[in-house]
């Protein structure tokens, strides 16, 4: 039974007399002296409050009650109502995809974060590219959140609603008598299925073609590669009865020979080349590649050859030629250059069936000695393979020029263009016809020249709000699926061509029939849902292909193709067009993120520009030099076949003589003017001649403008000033010997104590620089965990996927032409890129450091001054340089607010809130790899048309796990500190140790040849203290003693050391 | 009362009563500003308030308003802070340093140096601060108990060490100069005839009696703050060095820099005295105290310190080769043969070759010379900085960052405006405050006045009957 205690509140209560019972009831024990105070007239009006002031008060107080009910605006984070399965707030999901471009293909992982796609890396388990990506793939989710997207289809202009399109357009397609689809190479099944859908729906109305048959497809798309490479089509169509591009397996290639293809850059699918090229070039390995590069303009292949010839793309077709009879063939005649294509060939030789010999002309002659020269050297089978077919290139010259041809005679009624821009690549001509055609139809995503130019826009969506799937190459098949809703009112191509087909079902299910249909059962899986789902996940599959293993016979006509390169005659300058690895053949151009990257080469942003050579360029007073205040010189470059556009004239060692080089890409008339900077290299090519040569002559004419023309330039010096610890690099068979003091000394100082030899000979003891050091080791030296990172320069590039990577993962700001000019970019990751100079040879090897004769001559101002000019035709190194997270830190120590300290586990760190901006430490850092915020670049309005970070759809792409800095503060490279933490915490949650390689920085995971290792120094099991320990380890300036945690390895080339 | 050898040159000229000496002094105070002055005061307010305009457009939008990059992250922010620095050294050494050793002739030029002193630090203590990129935060620098997780100041840093030796140095030689206005305040109050001015004058003269007493606590408390502002001489633009010596930077990470940048800026000090004495002594018809003998004395400074920054300038150039440093030699060879060498060249020849014109009697005499070569001097110094800065930081180690400064409008603006700001403060001085410590001044009257060296022993012993009594 409950025992009810009662508590009295007092001895009153207690009591209950009836004057208790009385008082309880009212509010205040003791009767308020109301009356009292109310009921003397005399106080109250002695009393100072007078009415008047209660007013006031009273209004003060009604006043500032109502002001302090006015909310400053709020900004609600809304919680999940229901929170979808798969994303929790904070954590990243990554979704398999797939990139296609129209000439990159690449499987990539989407990283999204609360549903926003905020990150692109490589797909690790595509046995095609290995998880190689570039600049451009990852850069591609920005241009996802671009303002200028299409935002709706539109007629003539005037936006308006799905519906009217279809029901105007099907009318319109109905009554066409003949409908063209223009694409670029299709490399999707399903789409090809569309289609055909498409074409079987309208079957009526098609355009029966003409005499073009004899490598027509069923229907009439034709198909259209913004660069072309017709000439392989034609040539392997010619050496072996098909019209297709081949495999190439560089892994196994121990000799290349590149004449003009810069397949480690943009030559057709260089992104499954890259990596297997790599894994050849490691120094400690059974054997590593030699590549010659026989080349005009400097491309990143030329950067990374071994042997690099400067040649005019007049004579690649008389290299290859000579090279095909010194290697036995029937080929042509010697060239200026015999001793270096002998040198090939006798290489070559020595290789057989284990090299690969490649060009870049789309001349099909040259192509056809190229596969004669294969075939000789018994490639075909071993490291080129046409049995197993790249399909990312399709495109054939004279289809695109019968096209053109058709729509001139009248003979388009409707013109449907996708994925290419041809009134930007084509120019005029295309123009001109597209006047002729009633119906034309863009499926563009961003206003273009075309889409601009056409009556209906029907945008499509971004890739990363699509399905998509691919066959790139045989038996290879990949999946793309959406990782965002189309942010607007966006319909996808295929979506729209099958509304039109008068197919209903979404492309989603289109293509899970298809692969059902078609993949799955080449798959030998046992369920669909399963293989699909599997797929899904995984990105990529591989189906056995029916063994074809029918070898190609050659059966190409040499000697015909040698008489018809031998008459290829280049006259006055010649003109290369090459890519840059920014905007490629234009997919960059209006991307903020690629237009900001560095050219790996040149170092230049914002601007395509004329290559010369520097000495010629002194012959004609040109500005040579790059700098803040060095306006350039410009020219107008008048092309023989037609075409001629403005642009500056800059110096790039290496250039042939007699030949400039331009990128295209650049120069787009429709689209964010900030953004698209340059001049239309396409228009250089002369369109009267049905095969696209991208090769010419030009003449060159000096522009005087009103005012100065300035580059911006994030590398001035060009050349490394003979400092050997900032470059090491040797020769194979230096390395070879194993002598590490030959090619990566130790640095050692006398210590002042002094030994005696055996001879009896007293001297000074050196003892490493460790011993000299004022500063203790940190204290965690060998507890817990110290990142650190280990770059392989053999294995770099520079192709610049890590710089992108590195902005898309710590919210760079993009800062525009003008800032970059001042030195002022802001990129934590930079590749610095050294060419050798006259005096100091980099490839010279162990004579870096010495004095070469002709530098003694100089006298020490006279060699530095030679120094600083590179070489005719230098040899070149690429740096990654970031952040070296020194342990005895320069920034550290100067900062007198303390915003930047050393972690426990070996990180500079960076508290920006703390930060007041004194710049002390990026005066006081030794490697230049801090950057300060000179000005507001998120609202600064300076910048509202340059950042994307400056308006709210540019900004979804943040990532949220990293502060946007603002003005006045500095900020660097941080390892990734936020991966680290992640990994750590999922390590915790596992409850193991953090696994090696399980956290990777940006630009680690970015790296297409896997050049950057990073890791835990403390882990001795890690493949970064592996490197560490490797005898081509070095630290950049390590005697300068800041004990940094990356470790470079010494560039190895396949070369001989001098006598 | 001592008489002072006839050898020595009279320090005060003419025939001055104390009375006349009052009356010289205090002429500008005591009447309405003359037209130079209001057309200096007009050209001075022009450049200050352009330069107030640059500072606040500066603070507005970023940084990035300067020349400033990525590798250059110092160059005319600094180089004027150190340059102002350099020239506020010389009032208090010679307040200081010349009492101590006691100096008579500092008598006459101790206050308008003391106050070029005072204004130069404050044009060079706004440098580090509109330096920063987040201004608002500034007071962050000082140790100040705070919420912020306790955040503590980073005593390793010598941007700290800067803070305390410039704010101590600014504090002591407020109050060393403040109190030697006080007796000529007193003077100045006695004279005031308008109400506002006495009471102003008054009020800060802090009620100075000018009897026995305090005189000599004034002394006393003269001479413990010279005891004080001696170190302190040495002591700021040691710690100014250090902000470049304890670098890594090739030609900023410099042993000898602390004695050098001393030398240095005691001689760009004296250069700046010479130009503002040269012209106030003429325009304020002072040339009775400050006489031809105090600007040889300087000039005679400024060869010594000159020298001792030559030598100094050589030391940099033969250790950068003999330590045999890849960077260090390189960056000496850059400075001499690089894309810079007409700053160094131009610092050269100001600094270590001009100063020697001054062997000549001749010429350290001449006062349109000595003009010239006291703006020479200065224009040597300010070089002398950048190319410190500059050419050390635009070309470090890795040659891929190499860069160049090119300043921009602001940059300049900033530099004309502290100028301007600095000429408006002390025309503001030279019309209100009393120029030459005249109190002082007449101490030495008798023993180094003119009238007085040409006396006989008779006549000299008449006027003071203390000598009459040792006849006895």
């Amino acid at each position: 039974m409950a025992n009810t205690k009662k508590y009295w509140k007092g001895l009153e209560q207690l009591d209950n007399d009836s004057k208790f019972v009385e008082s309880s009831n009212d509010e205040f024990a003791e009767q308020l002296p109301v009356t009292e105070f109310l009921g003397n007239k005399e106080d109250l009006e002695d009393a100072t409050t007078t009415r008047r002031d209660f007013l006031k008060y009273l209004g003060f107080g009604v006043a500032a009650a109502s002001l302090a009910a006015c909310e400053t605006p709020v900004t609600k984070a809304i919680p999940y109502l229901n929170k979808p399965e798969e994303i929790t707030p904070g954590l990243a999901n990554y979704y398999a995809s797939t990139y296609y471009d129209g000439n990159d293909y690449a499987p990539i992982l989407v990283k999204t974060r609360e549903g926003r796609p905020i990150h692109i890396v490589g797909n690790k388990e595509s046995v095609l590219t290995k998880g190689a990506i570039n600049a451009r793939v990852n850069a591609s989710v920005l241009s996802l959140y671009d303002n200028n997207r299409l935002k709706a289809p539109s007629v003539k202009g005037e936006d308006t609603t799905w519906a009217t399109i279809d029901n105007r357009l099907g009318k319109e397609l109905k009554a066409a008598k003949s409908v063209r689809i223009l694409t670029g190479s299709v490399i999707s099944p399903s789409a090809q299925s569309v289609l055909d859908t498409f074409f079987e729906a309208n079957a009526s109305t098609v355009f029966v073609g003409d005499e073009r048959v004899a490598m027509k497809r069923p229907y009439e798309a034709t198909v259209y590669d913004t660069i072309s490479y017709s000439g392989i089509l034609e040539a392997n169509a010619a050496s072996f009865g098909k019209a297709i591009v081949p495999t190439y397996n560089f892994e196994k290639a121990k000799t290349i020979v590149s004449v003009g293809a810069d397949f480690m850059g943009n030559w057709l699918d260089a992104l499954q080349y890259v990596n297997d090229y790599a894994q050849t070039r490691k120094p400690n390995g059974e054997w590593m590649s030699k590549t010659f590069q026989f080349e005009a303009s400097m491309s990143l292949s030329g950067t990374n050859a071994d042997v690099r010839v400067p040649v005019k793309p007049s004579e690649y077709g008389a290299v290859i030629s000579s090279l095909y009879a010194h290697l036995g063939g029937s080929g042509g005649a010697k060239t200026a250059y015999d001793a270096r294509v002998k040198e090939a060939a006798k290489a070559l030789k020595a290789s057989k069936g284990e090299s690969i010999v490649v060009c870049g002309s789309n001349d099909k002659n040259v192509q056809v000695i190229v596969n004669a020269i294969n075939e000789l050297l018994g490639n075909y089978g071993k490291t080129i393979d046409v049995n197993t077919v790249s399909n990312s290139k399709q495109g054939l010259d004279s289809e695109v020029a019968a096209l053109i041809a058709d729509m001139n005679a009248g003979k388009v009624d409707a013109l449907l263009i996708s994925g290419v821009d041809p009134l930007f690549t084509i120019g005029d001509a295309f123009a001109k016809a597209m006047k002729k055609v009633k119906t034309t139809v863009s499926f563009a995503t961003k206003m273009d020249d075309t889409a601009a130019a056409c009556m209906y826009v029907c945008p499509s969506n971004h890739a990363l709000e699509s399905w998509s799937d691919a066959n790139p190459v045989t038996g290879h098949y990949s999946l793309g699926q959406p990782t965002i809703s189309p942010l607007f009112d966006t319909r996808q191509t295929e979506e729209s061509l099958l509304k039109w087909s008068g197919n209903d079902s979404s492309y989603h299910d289109f293509i899970k029939k298809y692969w059902e249909e078609n993949v799955f059962p080449q798959s030998g899986s046992l369920m669909f849902t399963d293989f699909w789902n599997k797929t899904l996940h995984d990105g990529v599959v591989e189906v056995s292909t029916p063994a074809s293993e029918t070898t190609a016979v050659f059966a190409g006509d040499v000697s015909k193709a040698v008489s018809a390169v031998k008459a290829i005659k280049g006259n006055g300058i010649e003109l290369e067009l090459v890519q840059n690895m920014g905007v490629g053949a234009g997919v960059g151009a209006d991307n903020p993120w690629l237009q900001e990257m560095p050219d790996p080469i040149t170092k230049i942003t914002w601007d395509n520009y004329v290559t010369m050579n520097p000495s010629e360029m002194e012959e004609k007073g040109y500005e040579t030099h790059f700098g803040q205040e060095h306006s350039m010189n410009v020219v107008t470059v008048d092309a023989s076949g037609g075409g001629s556009i403005q642009l500056p004239v800059i110096a790039q060692p290496g250039q042939a003589k007699g030949t400039v080089g331009v990128a295209v890409g650049y120069g787009k008339k429709v689209g964010n003017q900030e953004e698209i900077t340059g001049a239309n290299a396409y228009l250089l090519i002369d369109r009267k001649k049905s095969d696209v040569s991208y090769y010419g002559s030009v003449t060159l004419k000096d522009v005087e403008l009103d005012e100065p023309y300035y580059i911006a330039c994030t590398q001035t010096q060009q050349t490394v000033m003979g400092r050997d610890s900032v470059i090491r690099e040797t020769t194979l068979d230096t390395y070879k010997k194993g002598d590490r003091e030959a090619f990566n000394p130790v640095w050692t100082l006398l210590s002042g104590e002094t030994e005696t030899d055996e001879h009896g000979h007293q001297h000074q003891v050196a003892k490493p620089l460790k011993e000299f050091d004022l500063w203790g080791d940190q204290p965690v030296k060998n507890i817990g965990h110290r990142w650190g990172m280990s770059i392989d320069m053999n294995s770099c590039t520079g192709c610049s996927a890590c710089v992108t990577s590195c902005v898309s993962e710590n919210n760079i700001a993009v800062i525009g032409k003008d800032q970059v000019r001042r030195g002022r970019i802001m990129h934590w990751m930079r590749i610095d890129r050294y060419y050798s100079s006259e005096h100091q040879p980099l490839g010279d090897v162990g004579g870096t450091h010495k004095a070469t004769k002709e530098a003694e001559e100089l006298g020490a101002i006279g060699a530095y001054t030679s120094m600083e000019n590179p070489a005719d035709n230098p040899s070149v190194v690429h740096q990654p340089m970031m952040c070296q997270h020194c342990n005895h830190a320069g920034c550290e120590t100067v900062c007198p607010v303390a915003a930047t300290t050393h972690s426990n586990e070996g990180l500079n760190m960076m508290a920006y809130n703390r930060c007041i901006g004194t710049r002390y430490c990026a005066n006081n850092c030794a490697y230049k790899v801090r950057r300060f915020n000179w000005f507001n670049y998120i609202a600064y309005s300076k910048f509202t048309d340059i950042n994307p970070s400056q308006d709210d759809l540019g900004r979804m792409v943040l990532n949220p796990d990293v502060v946007v800095r603002s003005r006045g503060v500095m900020e660097k490279c941080s390892l990734c500190v936020q991966r680290i933490q992640e990994g750590k915490l999922d390590a915790k949650k596992a409850g193991s140790k953090v696994q090696d390689g399980a956290i990777q920085t940006a630009c680690s995971a970015a790296c297409p040849t896997n050049a950057i290792t990073f890791g835990d120094h403390n882990d001795k099991e890690s493949k970064l203290a592996a490197e560490r320990e490797s005898d081509r380890a070095y630290r950049v300036i390590e005697e300068v003693g800041q004990d940094g945690n990356v470790y470079y390895q010494t560039k190895v080339r396949n070369l001989k050391a001098k006598a | 009362m001592h008489k002072e050898a006839a050898i020595r040159e009279p320090l005060i000229l003419g025939n001055p009563t104390y009375t006349d000496i009052s009356n010289d002094v205090l002429h500008a105070i005591e009447n309405k500003p003359t037209k130079l002055w209001k057309v200096l005061m007009v050209i001075a307010s022009i450049a200050a308030v352009w330069g107030v305009g640059c500072i606040l457009y500066l603070l507005g939008v970023g940084i990035g308003t300067w020349g400033l990059n990525n590798t250059v992250g110092w160059a005319w922010d600094i180089t004027n802070f150190v340059w102002w620095v350099g020239i506020g050294h010389a009032g208090t050494l010679i307040s200081a340093v010349l009492l101590l050793f006691r100096q008579k002739w500092r008598m006459a030029i101790n206050r308008p140096a003391e106050a070029m002193t005072i204004f130069a630090v404050f044009m060079a203590g706004m440098f580090p601060m509109i330096h920063m990129g987040r201004i608002w935060m500034a007071y962050w620098v000082l140790p100040i108990p705070n919420q912020f997780g306790s955040l503590w100041v980073n005593f390793n840093s010598p941007l700290l060490w800067d803070v305390f030796a410039i704010s101590t140095y600014l504090s002591v030689s407020l109050v060393f100069w403040y109190i030697g206005l006080i007796p000529d305040f007193g003077t100045i109050r006695d004279r005031a005839t308008r109400p506002v001015q006495k009471l102003m004058y008054s009020l800060l003269s802090f009620g100075w009696t000018g009897n026995a007493k305090a005189w000599q606590r004034f002394e006393e408390v003269s001479l413990v703050l010279a005891g004080l502002a001696t170190p302190l001489v040495f002591s700021v633009h040691s710690i100014v060095s250090m902000d470049f010596a304890t670098s890594v930077i090739p030609g900023w990470h410099t042993t000898i820099f602390p004695p050098y940048f001393v030398a240095g800026a005691v001689f760009s000090g004296f250069a700046m005295v010479q130009t503002l004495m040269l012209i106030v002594r003429k325009a304020m018809r002072l040339e009775q105290y400050v006489t031809i003998k105090h600007i040889e004395y300087m000039n005679i400074v400024i060869i010594v310190t000159g020298s001792i920054v030559g030598v100094a300038y050589l030391t940099e150039l033969f250790i950068s080769y003999y330590s045999g440093v890849e960077y260090e030699s390189y960056a000496f060879i850059n400075r001499f043969s690089g894309p810079y060498w007409w700053s160094y060249w131009a610092m050269m020849t100001c600094n270590v070759v001009s100063p020697h014109l001054f062997w000549s009697k001749k010429l350290r005499t001449n006062l349109a010379f000595t003009f010239v070569m006291s703006i020479i001097v200065n224009i040597g110094m300010w070089f002398e900085r950048f190319v410190i800065i500059v050419t050390s930081v635009h070309r470090d180690y890795l040659p891929s960052s190499w860069s160049m400064f090119y300043p921009t409008w602001v940059d300049i603006g900033v530099f004309m405006g502290t100028l301007g700001i600095f000429s408006v403060f002390y025309l503001l001085f030279l019309k209100y405050f009393p120029v030459l410590a005249f109190n002082e001044v007449k101490s030495i009257l008798k023993s180094s006045g003119e009238q007085y060296k040409n006396m006989s022993d008779e006549e000299f012993k008449a006027l003071h009957p203390v000598f009459k009594k040792d006849k006895k």
